[in-house]
C-alpha cells in the first residue's frame, strides 16, 4: 500500500519535467511502479525458456533443444490497471545437477510458474515432487500456477486436461494449458500472476480480494469464444 | 586519461596496431628477442595472471597423486553442503535424463555403421563399472558392449600391477586415461602423438570435473558403483561436443594458452580499473571477454587462473546462447583451482547484441544479486569513458592482418609468451579460409608442438618444407613460436623472418597483450 502511494506521487512529480520523459523513452524496461520476483520450475524440457521467451519477445525458440545453464533472469514489464509492474523472472534450469543453486533462490520469489509437458507424463507425475519442494524452500504465501505446456502436441498428448486439472483442484492452485509454440494463454498466465501480486501487494482494507481463479477462467473463456490461438 | 585522445584513430593500413604515443616506449627501445622468460615480447610487467605454469608438460605430466592430495585437502564446507543437496536428496527426474539425452542430440547414429567407425577421432568417457558415460559420436545405449571392453582392457592390465596406456593398430591410436572414477578413452586415425591425445582427454576429464566437482564424482560412485552418471550430466553433452570442436580448431587449448582482444592499452587499462573498481567480498574473477578473446582479467589478490579453468569458462559462454538475453547464475568448479567445490558465476553479456561478455566468479552461492550490482555499477561507470568507445571501435577488428607484419612470404603465425600465458595470432589468410584448410594447418602445428615437446627428445627449433608451405617452430625460455611461410620460401629468410617478428611483437606488444594485470 504504502509502495504504491510514494512510487505514485514520484511519477507524478516527475512527470512534468521534460527530462522525465525522455528517461522514460530512453528506457522503456528500466521504470516500473513495484517489482516481483517469479521463478520458472519444473522438469528439464518442458518448455520453461520457451514460455519465457514467447512471453518477452512474442517468438517461439524453434529447433534445437538448448538447456538452461544454472539460472537466468531477466525482466519484464507489464501494465496491471494503470500501474507498471516489473515482472523479474528467473527461468531455471530443470536438470537434477542445478537443484541446489535453484533451492537457493526459492524463498525469494513471490509467485512460481511450475510447468510440465502434455506430452510427458513422467513431467507431470514429478510435479508432486515440485510441489513438496516448493513447500519446503519457497516462502508460505507464494503464488503458485501450475501450466500443462506444449497444448499444440495433440497428437504426442498423453496428460489429459482434466488430470491437469484434477491435480490443480487438490493442491488449490490454478492452472491452465498453454502453447509456447502457438502463444496460447502464455500471457494470460504471466498477467494473472502480476494481477494477483499486484492486488496481494496494493489492497486496501475495503477492497475486495482479487480472484485469481476467477479471472483466469473469465479469460480463457474470453480468448477461446473468440477464436484466438 | 590518454587513452581518450586516440579512440578510434588508430592506423590499420599502415601496418601498425600501436597507439601514436608510446606508453612503453623504453621496452620497446630494447627490442632483442627475449630469451630469457619473463622480457620476451608479451611478458607481463608485474605478475602474471594466470597460474605459472609449464603448461604442456604440467597438463600431461601431472601426477595422480597431486589430485588425490588437492581433493582430501580442499574439502570445503560450502561443497560438502552443495552435495548433500544435489546427492543425497530424493531425486525428481529418475529415467527422465535418458529421454532428454537420446532426444535432444541431432547426432543418433548406428554406432555398427561404417560411417560410426570412420569418424577420425572418437571419445569416450566410461565409469570403472564400464557404463558409458559419454561418446563424442553415437549414442551411449548402444555403446554399452564396447565401454565394456573397453574396461575390460584396462583392468585386465591393472590386474597385472601394469597401466595400459594406447594401443597402436591398422591406422588407429587407442588411447586410454584413466582418473579414478573416470576412464577416458581416444581413438584417433590422426597423426596425433598419444602425449597430445592424453592432452585432450585430459580437457575433458576436466569439462565433467568443472560440471560436477571430483568431490562429488567420488562420492557418488563410492556409493553406488553402476551408477548412471548421464543422468547428472544430461543437458551438458553439447559442452563436451564443442569443447572436442575447439580442441581440434582453436589454437589457445593447443598452446596452454589465451588470446587478447586488440586494444590500446590505455583503453584496456580504464576497462580493467572500472572491474577492479566494481568488487564485492565473495568476487574472485572478473572476467571481460569480447568473443574468445580475452579483454582484462580482474583478480583477488594472491588468487590465480589456470588457463584450463579459463577455457572451461569459454567454452561454456560460447557453447550457450542463453545467456545473450538475461542475467545467468551458474554453479562451475575451476578444477586447476579446486576440485573439491563450486565457484558460483555471474555471466551476461554488456549489451544484447554485444560480444562483450562479463563473468564475475564469486565463492558465494547467494551472491546472485551482489553480483548483478557489481556489474551495474561496472557497466555505468564504463559508458561514462571513452574507453567504452574505444572497446566498440576495437571491436570491429578483433583481429590483424599478417600484413601487417610486413614480412611478404609470412602466411600465418603464433606466438605465446611462456610467462603471461597469452599468444597472439593475426588472421588466416586468404589460402586458409575454408574449414578444411585451417584445421589443416591447425594439424600442422599440433604436429610441430609434439615434436617440440616430445616427452624424451624434445626439440629447441624445427623446420618443415612442404608443397603447400614452409613451416617453422621455436621454442625458447621465453616464448613459443610457430611460423607459417608460403612454400616458396628459404630457411635462410625463414630464420630472418624470426627477428623481424619478434620486433614487431614486440612493438605491438601493448595492443596485443595484457601487460599490466590488476588484482582487486
Amino acid at each position: 500500500m504504502s509502495t504504491r502511494k510514494t512510487s505514485l506521487t514520484d511519477k507524478q512529480a516527475k512527470n512534468g519535467t521534460s527530462k522525465y520523459v525522455l528517461e522514460r523513452c530512453a528506457s522503456v524496461n528500466e521504470y516500473y511502479d513495484i517489482a516481483f520476483k517469479v521463478m520458472l520450475l519444473g522438469d528439464s524440457s518442458v518448455g520453461k525458456t520457451c514460455a519465457l521467451v514467447r512471453f518477452k519477445d512474442g517468438a517461439f525458440l524453434g529447433g534445437n533443444f538448448i538447456s538452461t545453464v544454472g539460472i537466468d533472469f531477466r525482466n519484464k514489464v507489464v501494465d496491471v490497471d494503470n500501474l507498471k509492474v516489473k515482472l523479474q523472472i528467473w527461468d531455471t534450469a530443470g536438470q537434477e545437477r542445478f537443484r541446489s543453486v535453484t533451492h537457493a533462490y526459492y524463498r525469494d520469489a513471490q509467485a512460481l510458474l511450475l510447468l510440465y509437458d502434455i506430452t510427458s507424463k513422467l513431467s507431470f507425475d514429478n510435479i508432486r515432487a515440485w510441489l513438496t519442494e516448493i513447500h519446503e524452500y519457497a516462502q508460505k504465501d507464494v503464488v503458485i500456477m501450475l501450466l500443462g505446456n506444449k497444448a499444440d502436441m495433440v497428437a504426442d498428448r498423453v496428460v489429459k486436461k482434466e488430470d491437469g486439472e484434477k491435480l490443480a483442484k487438490e493442491y488449490g492452485v490454478p492452472f491452465m494449458e498453454t502453447s509456447a509454440k502457438t502463444g496460447v494463454n502464455v500471457e494470460l498466465a504471466f498477467l494473472a500472476i502480476a494481477k494477483e501480486l499486484k492486488h496481494r501487494a496494493t489492497q486496501q482494507q475495503n477492497e475486495p480480494k482479487f480472484q485469481i481463479h476467477d479471472y483466469i477462467e473469465s479469460q480463457k473463456h474470453k480468448s477461446s469464444c473468440c477464436g484466438l490461438m | 586519461m590518454d587513452g581518450e585522445a586516440h579512440k578510434g584513430t588508430v592506423s590499420w593500413e599502415d601496418g601498425t596496431l600501436a597507439p601514436v604515443d608510446h606508453l612503453r616506449s623504453e621496452r620497446a627501445d630494447s627490442p632483442t628477442p627475449g630469451l630469457v622468460e619473463g622480457t620476451e615480447p608479451g611478458a607481463g610487467q608485474k605478475s602474471a595472471m594466470f597460474v605459472h605454469a609449464q603448461s604442456f608438460e604440467d597438463l600431461t605430466a601431472e601426477a595422480e597423486d597431486e589430485v588425490r592430495r588437492e581433493a582430501e585437502l580442499d574439502k570445503s564446507g560450502e561443497c560438502a553442503e552443495g552435495l548433500k543437496v544435489l546427492v543425497g536428496e530424493k531425486t525428481i527426474e529418475e529415467q527422465h535424463n535418458n529421454d532428454i539425452t537420446s532426444e535432444s542430440r541431432t547426432k543418433e547414429e548406428d554406432v555398427t555403421g561404417e560411417a560410426w567407425r570412420s569418424h577420425r577421432k572418437h571419445v569416450f568417457v566410461l565409469s570403472e563399472a564400464g557404463k558409458p558415460i559419454y561418446t563424442r559420436y553415437g549414442t551411449e545405449e548402444a555403446l554399452s558392449s564396447t565401454t565394456g571392453v573397453m574396461m575390460a582392457l584396462v583392468s585386465f592390465v591393472e590386474a597385472e600391477k601394469n597401466i595400459i596406456r594406447s594401443i597402436h593398430a591398422d591406422g588407429c591410436k587407442v588411447v586410454f586415461l584413466s582418473k579414478s572414477p573416470l576412464v577416458l578413452v581416444g581413438v584417433s586415425r590422426t597423426c596425433q602423438s598419444d602425449k597430445e591425445l592424453l592432452r585432450e582427454l585430459q580437457y575433458i576429464y576436466y569439462q565433467i570435473v568443472s560440471l560436477l566437482t571430483l568431490t562429488q564424482l567420488n562420492h557418488i560412485f563410492q556409493h553406488k558403483q553402476n551408477y548412471d552418471l548421464r543422468r547428472l550430466l544430461a543437458g551438458s553433452e553439447y559442452l563436451t561436443d564443442n569443447l572436442l570442436h575447439r580442441l581440434d580448431r582453436d589454437p589457445g587449448l593447443l598452446l596452454s594458452a589465451v588470446t587478447c582482444l586488440p586494444l590500446a592499452s590505455s583503453a584496456r587499462d580504464m576497462v580493467s580499473s572500472g572491474l577492479q573498481a566494481a568488487k564485492s567480498k565473495n568476487l574472485v574473477f572478473s572476467i571481460l571477454l569480447a568473443g574468445d578473446r580475452l579483454v582484462t582479467l580482474v583478480r583477488k589478490k594472491d588468487q590465480f587462473l589456470h588457463h584450463i579453468d579459463l577455457h572451461l569458462v569459454f567454452n561454456l559462454v560460447g557453447s550457450s546462447s542463453s545467456f545473450r538475453e538475461g542475467e545467468g547464475w551458474t554453479p562451475i568448479c575451476l578444477p586447476k583451482f579446486n576440485t573439491a567445490g563450486f565457484f558460483h558465476a555471474h555471466i551476461s553479456y554488456l549489451e544484447p547484441a554485444s560480444e562483450l561478455c562479463l563473468i564475475l566468479v564469486s565463492t558465494d552461492r547467494e551472491d546472485f544479486f551482489n553480483m548483478s550490482d557489481c556489474k551495474r555499477r561496472f557497466l555505468e561507470r564504463l559508458s561514462k569513458r571513452s574507453a567504452y568507445q574505444a572497446l566498440k571501435e576495437a571491436l570491429k577488428c578483433p583481429s590483424y592482418s599478417v600484413a601487417q607484419v610486413g614480412i611478404p612470404e609470412l602466411r600465418h603465425f603464433l606466438y605465446k609468451s611462456k610467462s603471461s600465458g597469452l599468444y597472439t595470432s593475426p588472421e588466416f589468410p586468404e589460402v586458409y579460409q575454408s574449414d578444411k584448410e585451417q584445421e589443416r594447418l591447425m594439424g600442422l602445428y599440433q604436429d610441430l608442438h609434439s615434436s617440440l615437446h616430445h616427452p624424451s627428445r624434445p626439440l629447441r627449433s624445427f623446420y618443415r618444407c612442404s608443397e603447400t608451405e614452409n613451416l617453422l617452430a621455436w621454442v625458447t625460455s621465453g616464448f613459443e613460436l610457430y611460423l607459417c611461410f608460403s612454400p616458396l620460401g628459404t630457411k635462410a629468410l625463414a630464420v630472418s623472418a624470426v627477428n623481424k617478428l619478434l620486433k614487431w611483437i614486440r612493438k605491438e606488444e601493448d595492443r596485443l597483450f595484457i601487460l599490466s594485470p590488476l588484482t582487486y
